[in-house]
């Protein structure tokens, strides 16, 4: 009866099944609101089924210069990546599914796997467009990850546990965006920069590099690559809500606080301009992570006088 | 310095050379002199600082006369001072190349070249670059005397085939964009040497949607022409229209109506603003900024909406017939004008302020590409581009024709020369076309639309230029007074304004480049009237290792 429900857990619901769709909703959401912020219609809800559908109806041409067991191996491992590090956040106000002390740590590299991925996928094709857009990627990720690992550990440093789900107890007390602003904002625009969004989406600026590292992916492989990405957008979100906007502990409470989150994301996705890559890494650099370095500090004054 | 002291200028400047002097109207001077003086000439004139050269046109006066002609404009205000030089037919005509003294020339100089089959010495390169790669030896399109049958394609020659290049050293490789490839929705065709992210060598190459327009023109009625010129361009119609007709008008000694000048000055102002905002929000999309983009064609569409309301057509107008227009503005249109102006100024206004202090933006313009006055001048480039670096290149100003002489217009420049400083100049230029639209409207001319032109226009030459968005638009149209014209060449402004792209992209970042290309505002269906490729360094070539090194030392800087 426990592996039953267990393996329901993992496979359908809250993970597994429910979050590709529920990280398909999302991205129709994030499209749909960035669309009505630049003056335009946007799609209906279902375009990003249709578009997935579509996708894994399509032939999947794989590269003669790209070696095929990555090719195809890749996407999987980028979704999976994905996948298993929702297990360990609190999805859809769920109490998770798998946890131990440290997790946190776990689930921040579980999420860079979609990025080393596609890394990867953009050098294996050895087309030239991928290749930069690899690069970019990578660059990019090294710029991010560390000040996005330290603004997620104030709140982990105030909760005194580095496991998700206590975090996430801890903060329904506590409203750390209130006590924790800029590592509030230093964590939510290092989300933006590990989905690609804009301003950080030079690594597939279509106006130089077509769609950078996945410019040769094709049918189910392109799919699952873009699955991942929902999920991911799912599962950063809800690591935010849980851990700034007061935890989250019911369905209602994790759409609201997710979509409002969201909702600054696509904000700041239409307003701002695509930043160079030398320009992101040193804006990463030179503001994130002394930022997020700035508020450990603090952290452990503080915890240090009490 | 007017017009005639600046003609007598050149005729003195140019008296050591000068065989033969003509002066077929009062803005003009034909100075016929022979291919061996044309460098010292040349010389003589860009030492003196007597205007630019604009186009060099290549005439072949038919086997009987067993000659050809290629002649030189440079232009200086509203005066126009032509070199002739003739060579025979039969032989090479070998001309030397000017290209040393005055660098945009070899793009003029090539097109001669392929086109007419005049030889030019001096210019190193001498690889088939103008026609595709398949078309025969020896067959010049533009010579009187070509038959279609002889451009059959050459079997084993691949067409529009560029030597691959692929991976040229340890990190460094060439990026390919176009003609096939989203950041360009026109077909041209770069090759970005990239080391890393920096740019070490640049290439292009265009002519993928070649029609041949000029040659067409020599079968067709000078009023079926006027269609066949409306379509060079899909975004600057009316200024091609207009050109051509100006050229025509002149030709015939017809003087147009001032209503139907007013009118042309109205549409051409539309024009402008409507080509401005397209580029407004292409060059945001390059920047990665969709917003803008979004908004900006939004607003666009209120003076597409404009143009139909007007003209009957969105895309190219058809507002001008020989001899004046055929649209008439009444009360409704003046009123329907006048609104659409006032929103559509309050949204430029709004515009300028965000290029001018979006921080992020300011981040992808500010100091990037930047050409002193002085780059400028040798680039030999015109109007925005130009005036952003503070060079005044605006024949509106300059050479005022039609109803600019009436309600003229003011040059809007910039001294920074950067992308930013392109993005201010072109917004401004809006500001000014709107005030300027607003007082034709308010002050229209009452009078006929439109005179009679006659089915056969006297033999002569004429010159007409006029002021594109994109800048300077030279037609020269000869006629033999017949029904059909013996010669129309244009020269578009894109075709003066590549070197800045060019020049510029080598030890940049790659992500600046489409930003550099849009900076331009290159217009590729206009270039593509003739087959036109174009190399990197065509400051006479440039080998790889000094294009390298030229970025090197670049970006040390």
């Amino acid at each position: 009866m426990n592996t039953i429900s267990a393996l329901f857990s993992i496979l359908i619901f809250p993970a597994g099944l429910a979050l590709i769709l529920v990280g398909m909703l999302y991205e129709w959401v994030d499209r749909k609101l960035v669309a009505r912020l630049q003056n335009r219609i946007g799609p209906r809800w279902f375009q990003p089924f249709a578009d997935m559908l579509k996708l894994f109806a399509k032939e999947q041409i794989s590269p003669g210069s790209a070696n095929p067991l990555l090719f195809f191996g890749l996407p999987i491992m980028a979704l999976s990546g994905a996948l298993t590090a929702a297990l360990y956040v609190p999805l859809m106000g769920r109490p998770v599914v798998h946890s131990f002390p440290g997790d946190l740590v776990v689930t921040i590299y579980l999420l860079s796997l979609l990025t080393m991925s596609m890394g990867v996928a953009g050098w294996n094709t050895s087309s030239r467009f991928s290749l930069i857009g690899a690069t970019r990627g990578l660059t990019q990720m090294f710029a991010y990850e560390a000040p996005f690992l330290l603004a997620l550990l104030g709140p982990a440093l105030a909760a005194g546990s580095w496991q998700i789900s206590e975090i996430n107890a801890y903060s329904a007390n506590h409203w750390m965006i209130l006590t924790q602003p800029v590592g509030f904002v230093v964590a939510l625009i290092g989300l933006m920069g590990k989905l690609e969004l804009p301003p950080f989406d030079a690594p597939e600026a279509e106006t130089e590099i077509v769609a950078g590292a996945l410019t040769d992916y094709s049918g189910r492989g392109l799919a699952i690559f873009n699955m991942g990405k929902s999920v991911e957008l799912v599962v950063g979100l809800t690591l935010m809500a849980s851990f700034y906007l007061g935890g989250v502990d019911g369905i209602l409470v994790f759409l609201i606080k997710t979509v409002a989150l969201l909702l600054v994301m696509a904000v700041f996705q239409s307003l701002l301009t695509r930043l160079r890559i030398d320009q992101t890494v040193g804006i990463w650099w030179r503001f994130g992570a002394i930022m997020g370095l700035a508020q450990i500090l603090i952290m452990i004054l503080w915890r240090g006088w009490l | 310095m007017n017009t005639e002291q600046l003609l007598q200028q050149a005729e003195t400047l140019l008296v050591a050379w000068n065989k033969e002097s003509l002066r077929p109207d009062p803005t003009r001077l034909d100075a016929v002199i022979t291919a061996d003086d044309l460098r010292a000439a040349t010389q003589a004139i860009h030492d003196a600082n007597w205007g630019y050269l604009s186009a060099i046109t290549g005439l072949d006066l038919g086997p009987e006369a067993g000659q050809m002609e290629a002649l030189y404009h440079f232009c200086n205000g509203s005066a126009i001072l032509t070199l002739r030089v003739r060579q025979s037919r039969e032989a090479k005509a070998v001309v030397p190349s000017i290209a040393e003294i005055i660098p945009p020339a070899s793009f003029f100089e090539r097109e001669l070249q392929e086109m007419l089959g005049f030889t030019i010495s001096g210019l190193n390169n001498n690889n088939r670059l103008f026609l595709p790669d398949d078309w025969p030896e020896e067959v010049y399109p533009m010579r009187t005397d070509f038959k279609t049958a002889q451009a059959a394609p050459v079997p084993g020659r691949l067409a529009d085939e560029l030597p691959e290049e692929g991976v040229v050293g340890g990190n460094t490789f060439v990026v390919p964009i176009g003609p096939q490839h989203p950041a360009l929705k026109e077909p041209g065709h770069f090759e970005f040497t990239v080391d890393g992210e920096i740019v070490t060598g640049a290439r292009m190459r265009l002519g993928y949607a070649h029609r041949g327009i000029e040659k067409a023109a020599e079968s067709r009625n000078w009023s079926q022409n006027l269609y066949l010129f409306e379509r060079v361009c899909g975004i600057c119609s009316h200024t091609h229209a207009l050109a051509y007709s100006m050229g025509v008008e002149k030709l015939a000694q017809v003087e147009v109506p001032p209503r139907a000048q007013a009118i042309r000055e109205l549409v051409a102002g539309l024009e402008r603003v409507h080509s401005h905002l397209l580029w407004l929000g292409v060059a945001a999309h390059e920047a990665g900024f969709d917003t803008l983009f979004m908004y900006s064609w939004r607003d666009r569409e209120t003076v597409m909406s404009l143009l139909e309301q007007i003209t009957g057509n969105r895309v190219n107008y058809s507002a001008n017939v020989l001899g004046g227009v055929k649209c008439e503005i009444g009360p409704e249109q003046a009123k329907a004008v006048k609104e659409g102006l006032n929103y559509l100024e309050s949204r430029i206004r709004h515009y300028l302020e965000v290029v001018t202090t979006d921080v992020m933006f300011l981040n992808r313009t500010r100091g990037i590409g930047t050409i002193s006055f002085d780059e400028a001048v040798k680039f030999g480039l015109l109007g925005p581009t130009a005036r952003a670096s503070g060079l005044v290149r605006d024949v509106r100003v300059e050479a005022p024709y039609g109803a600019y002489l009436r309600f003229p217009v003011s040059a809007v420049t910039e001294t920074n020369g950067d992308l930013e400083a392109r993005f201010v100049v072109r917004l401004k230029e809006l500001l000014v076309s709107c005030f300027t639209m607003r007082t034709v409207v308010d002050n229209l001319p009452e009078g006929p639309l439109s005179v009679r032109v006659p089915r056969k226009i006297p033999a002569g030459e004429a010159i007409s230029r006029l002021e594109a968005p994109r800048g300077e638009l030279f037609y020269y149209l000869k006629s033999n007074g017949g029904e059909n014209p013996a010669r129309i060449h244009v020269r578009t402004p894109s075709l003066c304004n590549w070197v800045s792209v060019l020049e510029k992209a080598v030890g940049r970042q790659l992500a600046d480049v489409p930003m550099l290309i849009a900076g331009m505002d290159p217009c590729f269906s206009c270039n593509d009237r003739m087959v036109t490729v174009a190399r990197s360094g065509d400051r006479q070539n440039w080998s790889w290792e000094q294009l390298r090194q030229h970025g090197i030392e670049y970006y040390s800087r």
